[in-house]
C-alpha cells in the first residue's frame, strides 16, 4: 500500500513539476539589455558600413545580438509613444545612419541629452532599411 | 532583397526636381493582431519606413520582422525562428499605388493597390486606407487582414488553436515631406 502511494505521489509531483516549468516558460521575460553585456561594441559608422557593403552578412552578424554603438547625436526624436528616438551621424554621406530606439525607462535622460553630443548606447539590432535599426536601448555613457 | 532596396532608391531618387512631392516615415507604426479561443496575441512595429509620392501615388513600405516587439518574449522567439523564420526573411514589403490619390482634398478615403511580400511570398492585395494632409505631414491609417495560410507560414497542430488563421493588421504611416 506504502509503495502504491508513493508512485503516486511521485506522478504527481513530475506533472506539477512538468506544469511549473511549462507556465515558467511561457511567461520567461524579455532579455534586460541594461544588465546584458554587450555581445558586439563598435561605432556609428562602421556598424552601418557593414550593412552596406554586405546586408546578409551584417543580419548573420548582428541580428539579435545586443550591440553597443558609439555616436553622434544628429537628431533627437520623441515617438508618438513619447519614447526617445536618437539619430546618429553619418558625416560621410546623407543616406543611411544608425537609429536607437530608447527603451521607455530611459526617457527621463531626455533632458541630459542634445544634438551634436557623443554618446554610447547599447540596444538589441534588428535589421537594416534605410539605416541600421537598434531597439529597446538603453544608454551607457551621455 | 537587392530588388526591393533598388525600387526604394529609386522612388527615393527620381524626379530630383519635383523633391516636394515625396513624403516619408522611419517610424510607422504596424501592429498585428491575432484572436483565438485560446489567447489573444498583439504585437507593435514602430520602425517602419514608407515612402510616397502625393503626386503619382506611388507607396513603398519596408519593415523588419525583428522590429515585432510582443509582450511575452516566447511568443516573439516562435513567431521570428518558426513561423516568418525572420533569418532567412528578414523583411517584410508592401509596393504599390494609391489609386484615387488625384481626386482627394486633405482628407478622404483611398484604395491602395500593390504586392504584399511576407515570408518572401507576394500577394497581391487592396487595402482601403484614411489619408489626411496637414501642413507638411501626409497620414495614412487603415485595417486589413491576411490569411495566414496565403504566405505560406505553417502553424504547428499543438498550437493551431492559437493562433487565428486571419491575422488583423493596423497601420498608421505619418509621412513627413522629404527634403
Amino acid at each position: 500500500m506504502s509503495r502504491k502511494k508513493t508512485v503516486i505521489v511521485s506522478v504527481l509531483a513530475i506533472i506539477m513539476l512538468g506544469i511549473f516549468l511549462a507556465v515558467k516558460e511561457y511567461n520567461k521575460p524579455h532579455i534586460n539589455v541594461a544588465d546584458t553585456k554587450p555581445d558586439i561594441i563598435t561605432n556609428s559608422q562602421g556598424l552601418l558600413e557593414d550593412f552596406q557593403v554586405n546586408e546578409n552578412s551584417a543580419n548573420k552578424k548582428y541580428l539579435d545580438q545586443i550591440v553597443q554603438v558609439s555616436g553622434r547625436i544628429s537628431k533627437l526624436e520623441a515617438s508618438e509613444n513619447n519614447d526617445i528616438i536618437i539619430t546618429l551621424l553619418n558625416d560621410k554621406s546623407p543616406l543611411g545612419t544608425v537609429i536607437c530606439h530608447l527603451s521607455p525607462d530611459e526617457n527621463k535622460k531626455l533632458i541630459n541629452l542634445k544634438e551634436g553630443q557623443d554618446i554610447i548606447a547599447k540596444g538589441i539590432c534588428t535589421g537594416y532599411l534605410m539605416d541600421v535599426i537598434l531597439v529597446r536601448c538603453v544608454l551607457v555613457k551621455i | 532583397m537587392k530588388y526591393i532596396y533598388a525600387i526604394f532608391t529609386f522612388i527615393l531618387m527620381v524626379n530630383t526636381s519635383f523633391s516636394q512631392d515625396r513624403y516619408i516615415t522611419k517610424q510607422g507604426t504596424i501592429s498585428f493582431f491575432s484572436h483565438s479561443p485560446v489567447e489573444d496575441i498583439k504585437a507593435l512595429n514602430n520602425q517602419v519606413l514608407s515612402i510616397m509620392d502625393v503626386e503619382s501615388g506611388d507607396i513603398a513600405v519596408s519593415v523588419l520582422m525583428k522590429s515585432f516587439m510582443f509582450e511575452k518574449s516566447l511568443m516573439q522567439e516562435h513567431f521570428n525562428e518558426n513561423y516568418v523564420e525572420s533569418d532567412k526573411f528578414p523583411k517584410a514589403t508592401f509596393i504599390g499605388k494609391i489609386l484615387n490619390i488625384k481626386d482627394l482634398g486633405n482628407t478622404g478615403i483611398v484604395l491602395i493597390e500593390g504586392d504584399l511580400t511576407i515570408h518572401g511570398i507576394s500577394n497581391k492585395i487592396e487595402v482601403e486606407a484614411d489619408i489626411e494632409a496637414e501642413g507638411n505631414i501626409v497620414s495614412i491609417t487603415g485595417v486589413f487582414n491576411v490569411l495566414v495560410a496565403d504566405y505560406d507560414i505553417k502553424i504547428p497542430s499543438v498550437v493551431r488553436n492559437n493562433i487565428a488563421k486571419t491575422i488583423e493588421i493596423s497601420f498608421s504611416l505619418n509621412h513627413k515631406e522629404y527634403n
